[in-house]
């Protein structure tokens, strides 16, 4: 019995990672393979096509511009879901239920109803095909301000009630004292964050138009456009879409976990 | 709680402009737009009432596309849950191995979904390793590969949807299932419960809420499939859905208006299905 279970669960591992493992065994394969020459039980091995994709084409420029731009739209969410956060769990302003509200409301807003609209106000503002319209948009999301707002909640108040009493400014209080206590939900944020906008096609896609700006999803999406497929440079591409996710995911597996789950068991 | 107006406001304000930028306007924008015939190259425009809604409701590539956005729910919504529940169930225990195989399973669900689109086209192509295999089992194949074909295109891009989700659905279950009391389990066997007297009385009841929780945010979710059809098939052969024939009209024929109706369109159906399951998950969970 426990054997038959282990293996089904082979089997299945099977299943769930032939794919990747497809990628990048096709990506070790010369430049000229078709698919009919694409064979499991080939033993050609090349790093050609790696070394291609590092010198010549754009592959090498995508990836900086996700890398660019995914660093700079973790870091703004880090910052203002963080603060955002703090306002909603222990600030009292006029509005703040209509503001938290808002968060909510978004958090349930269905995304396609908004390209268009966000397409033409982009070029209004003439951010069309730049960084700007990669970043702008996105540097702060209700899922992060909700984990951090409740997170915030389950601290106690009274090392910033002593901190004001000992007459410390609100910035210090916050980003000296509350900021560093919430660094296991940042990082929960921060990966979050940074795997969405890493793996984002849609927005991206829609925004930009010419390669200097392009992601990588969305070149690899692209690239398919010539003629026949040369699948060996695409999987070569598409690997370096893949190993930044799975290095992110075996160190950081825990909070990309605990991310995935906070929202369902609270329900 | 202290009051401080100022800096409650000042603390708010990158996300109250994002929010009065990014969504506010472009939600009345594009309300507005869908009483228009606002296209490219068209200045001026005017407004139209509720004709483009008319055409939309007369317009077969948009009636199909809505068609096979409700077949991908509908089809890939059971299959994922269940086949999820089954996963959870089978590495709930604790036993040697079992993270890799969490691991393993969970993987696809946080890789980029164009390269897993971009993986599964060459597996779905001829003399791809699925369609190899399909052969060797005496399915009948398309000649041209499974993404080419009327019958199988739509149905090849489900299965790798639901492929893909399961270990994502799994991780919400597995968080579930640990949510459940052990002394219910115990009980139950003092009782002489066996195993599936548990899973019917204890497990899959608890899991109630888990599993609706699921439902409705793959439903919203799956309503807006795109990023598949937009790489495998670019919505030919039979594959086109709702938001592939939004950007299609919206942003590769200019037609701002007449997009924005659809979108609009979808938006109801949506918030339709969400405000119908969250009912159903009140009334099932008090």
């Amino acid at each position: 019995m426990k054997f038959l279970r282990y293996i089904v669960l082979c089997l299945i591992l099977l299943i769930m990672i032939f794919p990747l493992l497809w990628m990048f065994r096709v990506s070790f394969l010369p430049s000229n393979s078709g698919l009919s020459l694409i064979n499991l039980f080939s033993m050609t091995w090349t790093l050609n096509t790696y070394l291609d994709i590092l010198t010549a084409g754009n592959m090498v420029r995508y990836f900086l511009n996700s890398m660019l731009v995914g660093v700079i739209v973790t870091a703004g969410n880090i910052l203002f879901c963080f603060m955002a956060g703090y306002a909603f769990a222990r600030y009292q302003f006029i509005g703040k239920n209509f503001w938290f509200y808002s968060v909510v409301f978004v958090l349930m807003i269905p995304a396609h109803i908004i390209i268009i609209p966000l397409y033409l106000l982009i070029f209004k503002l003439g951010m069309y095909d730049s960084y700007w319209a990669l970043i702008l948009p996105f540097l702060v999301n209700p899922i992060g301000i909700f984990l951090i707002r409740q997170y915030i909640n389950t601290l106690p108040a009274s090392m910033e009630e002593a901190a004001r009493i000992d007459g410390a400014g609100e910035f210090k209080i916050v980003f000296k004292i509350v900021m560093p206590l919430c660094k296991p939900a940042l990082a929960v944020l921060a990966i979050q964050v940074f795997l969405t906008n890493w793996n984002a096609f849609l927005l991206p896609f829609i925004l930009t138009s010419s390669e200097s700006v392009r992601t990588l999803p969305v070149g690899l999406a692209l690239y398919q456009g010539h003629q026949a497929i040369d699948w060996p440079h695409l999987m070569a591409g598409s690997a370096l879409a893949v190993v930044p996710v799975l290095a992110a995911f075996l160190f950081f597996q825990r909070h990309i976990v605990s991310g995935i789950t906070s929202g369902a068991v609270k329900q | 709680m202290i009051k401080r107006r100022f800096s409650g406001y000042l603390f708010a304000s990158p996300w109250i402009i994002t929010f009065g930028i990014f969504w506010v306007y472009p939600l009345f924008y594009s309300l507005y737009l869908a009483f228009t015939d606002y296209r490219l190259m068209h200045h001026t425009y005017k407004w139209v009432g509720f004709q483009n809604f008319e055409r939309l409701l007369s317009d077969q590539s948009f009636l199909i596309s809505l068609k096979n956005t409700f077949i991908f729910v509908f089809g890939t919504i059971p299959a994922t849950t269940i086949i999820a529940l089954i996963l959870a169930l089978l590495i709930e225990k604790n036993f040697k191995g079992r993270a890799i195989f969490r691991s393993g399973y969970f993987i696809p669900s946080i890789t980029s979904m164009v390269v897993i689109a971009l993986i599964f086209t060459n597996l779905y192509s001829r003399g791809g390793y699925l369609y190899l295999l399909s052969e060797m089992i005496g399915f009948s194949t398309p000649a041209n590969g499974f993404l080419l074909s009327n019958k199988t295109a739509l149905f090849s891009v489900m299965a790798m949807d639901v492929w893909m989700s399961v270990g994502y659905y799994m991780l919400l279950f597995l968080a579930g299932l640990k949510s459940i009391p052990k002394e219910l389990y115990e009980a139950a066997e003092v009782a002489g419960a066996g195993f599936f007297r548990k899973l019917f009385s204890i497990t899959l009841p608890l899991l109630k809420p888990v599993a609706l929780y699921i439902i409705v945010i793959n439903t919203i979710k799956s309503f807006q499939v795109f990023v598949e059809i937009f790489v495998m098939t670019k919505g030919k052969y039979g594959s086109s859905t709702a938001v592939y024939y939004i950007y299609e009209t919206g942003l590769s024929r200019f037609e701002f208006g007449y997009a924005s109706a659809a979108a609009y369109l979808l938006f109801i159906i949506i918030a339709t299905f969400s405000i119908l399951q969250f009912r159903l998950f009140r009334r099932k969970t008090t």
